[in-house]
């Protein structure tokens, strides 16, 4: 690796004549070539991360699904296949959406995903997805990992420049949903007049085995991409307790990542104090 | 594409033009008198301004309150016939006749008659998607009129935006608010660049090789009149595919008009910020709505010094 070189410093006092170059550049009317203009959602400052590893944006690109259940046929105990199946092929379109777009434009894969999960009304769930597909550029070394088709994450640009860095690669989202009942309060309890402090143990009951269910579900996707294992996983839990439902939803997205050739590669971190503001600002907004 | 085209965008950026700076409407803006540089800027993005030899010299602001061209004269299925020009039929058959996106999503309930009203379809509302980038056009002009004045090389940091006047349904404020930013050593621009982008970023920019060239907008609007699926009837469970269709139609078209806006104003578009919002609502339908803005962005320079990262341990809480 070259010499680290701040990016303060790439733009300091010798470079001051450059925005006089800049600006001229804005004088002269734009000709477009054959070209196809590019399109992010990234910071420059992402971009710059992106390319450092080899992988340049194509264009934003975006998925969507939906599905909507019965939420009333849960049974105390038992997994709600049907609803938890509604929730999981929401998500999986608009997975499987997000991917066929990058294909279609010969990218990839897709960092810095928005994945947004929006109910409306309680038994139906829209998951949308919005993010750059990129391309690895040939001969960089970093040859993307087409293999299994285009990979997809939720990673920001930082963290996927960090997991690149460090010999791994992002194989896809992955995801576990399961629903599971579980009887209903007695009418004492449910009014408000036991004096006992009690657990609702089947409620606990039924929360562990949704997550059973999720993560168990969320590690056979994951083994079936070839990973070897999964970062930053979002756990959202939901109970449903209505006059006729009782059950407890259970969602977990991440994504699942590769070993790649050479294995892990330890970055050596250098301590820094920033001239500069908060980095979350810097490299998550946008 | 049909109905508002990208020819209209021109003006937006950089793209020097003699109507830059003469159709901002009707509206005339009395010039205020400045007694000092104002800006928005937090200290560290006008120390990376500084930086890169650019000086703040003042806040700049550009906005237009609009009445929305109704896109609604009738009731919701049209009156007489889907081909009668009134209502929401009336978008059905226009956006039919001018061969832009419409669909539709019959009863899933096997075609019961009693369920007809459960009848949907999405259309691409191109009147909507047109008045808010006649908005945003407005907004974008008039900031760029105040650079002007200040005889400014550019705006960073826009932000752009737009809201409901409180109490008046159909109307919206577009609001473009900003830092206009000066060299010293260069003669002023015909029509100074707009970016979304901070300070900080403007200068990373600037290193890599590549100079703001303007704002790029991009609208894409489908009305949905959801079916039995997409409403969530309890009796109508599955896979709804009218939804997504709204959405990807929705976010295709804003995507395809911020394209071709950047075209003509540079190589890329950078820092795009997205929203997708249901706006306009009756009833049960919706206008789904996709909005993006970014800054394009055109190289200058072709040689540049790369900018080598590094993992760092930051030394504050």
């Amino acid at each position: 690796m070259t010499r680290a070189k701040g990016l303060g410093t790439a733009t300091g006092a010798s470079s001051i004549p450059e925005i006089g170059v800049a600006l001229e550049a804005l004088r002269a009317p734009f000709h477009p070539g054959g070209q196809t203009a590019f399109l992010s959602d990234l910071t420059v400052g992402e971009l710059i991360l992106l390319e450092e590893i080899g992988y340049r944006p194509i264009e934003i690109v975006s998925g969507a699904g939906s599905a909507s259940w019965c939420p009333q046929f849960t049974t105390a105990g038992t997994e709600a296949k049907m609803w938890g199946r509604a929730i999981a092929s929401a998500i999986a379109e608009a997975r499987a959406g997000i991917a066929s777009e990058v294909s279609q434009r010969g990218a990839d894969g897709v960092v810095a995903m928005r994945l947004e999960l929006e109910r409306e009304p309680a038994n139906q769930l829209t998951c949308t997805m919005l993010g750059t597909a990129v391309r690895g550029e040939q001969g960089s070394g970093h040859t993307g990992p087409a293999a299994r088709g285009p990979f997809t994450t939720t990673l920001s640009a930082r963290e996927f420049h960090v997991l690149t860095r460090a010999g791994y690669r992002a194989a896809g989202i992955v995801l576990g949903v399961s629903v599971v009942g579980f009887s209903a309060r007695s009418a004492s309890q449910s009014l408000g007049l036991v004096r006992d402090n009690i657990e609702l143990e089947g409620q606990t009951t039924a929360l562990y085995s949704a997550r059973e269910e999720a993560m168990g579900m969320m590690e056979r996707e994951a083994v079936s991409l070839g990973a070897d294992g999964v970062v930053a996983v979002e756990l959202s839990e939901r109970p449903v307790n209505t006059m006729l439902t009782h059950a407890v939803e259970l969602m977990a997205i991440g994504t699942a990542v590769r070993r790649g050739p050479r294995g892990h590669e330890s970055l050596d971190p250098q301590l820094q104090l920033a001239l500069d503001d908060p980095a979350a600002e810097v490299f998550t907004s946008g | 594409m049909a109905g508002p085209g990208p020819g209209s965008a021109q003006g937006l950026g950089a793209d020097p033009g003699p109507g830059v700076g003469s159709d901002t409407g009707a509206f005339h803006a009395t010039t205020r008198v400045r007694r000092t540089p104002t800006s928005d800027l937090s200290v560290a993005e006008a120390a990376a301004l500084r930086r890169v030899g650019l000086s703040p010299v003042g806040f700049v602001m550009g906005s237009a309150v609009m009445q929305l061209a109704s896109t609604i004269t009738g009731n919701v299925y049209g009156g007489t016939a889907m081909g009668g020009g009134i209502g929401w039929g009336g978008l059905l058959s226009s956006a039919r006749a001018s061969g832009s996106y419409v669909e539709s999503y019959p009863c899933a309930h096997f075609g019961f008659v009693l369920n007809a009203e459960h009848y949907g379809f999405n259309a691409e509302n191109t009147v909507l998607a047109a008045s808010l980038f006649e908005g945003y056009r407005l907004a974008l002009s008039r900031i760029q009129d105040e650079a002007v004045g200040l005889g400014a090389h550019g705006v960073v940091g826009v932000k752009l935006s737009f809201e409901h006047m409180v109490g008046a349904a159909g109307t919206a404020t577009f609001l473009a608010t900003g830092t206009a930013v000066l060299h010293r050593e260069s003669s002023p621009l015909a029509s100074p660049f707009l970016t979304n982008a901070s300070g900080q970023n403007f200068e990373r920019l600037i290193g890599l090789g590549y100079v703001a060239a303007g704002l790029a907008v991009g609208v894409g609007v489908v009305y949905v009149q959801p079916n039995c699926l997409a409403r969530g009837d309890l009796t109508a469970v599955g896979p709804n595919p009218q939804i997504p269709a709204a959405v990807g139609v929705a976010r295709g078209r804003a995507r395809q008009w911020l394209a071709s806006t950047a075209h003509s104003m540079g190589e890329g578009v950078v820092h795009t910020e997205w929203s997708d919002r249901r706006f306009v609502r009756y009833g049960e339908s919706w206008n789904q709505l996709a909005l993006a803005v970014g800054t394009a962005v055109r190289r200058y320079k072709t040689e540049v010094e790369p900018l080598m990262p590094r993992a760092v341990v930051p030394l504050r809480p």
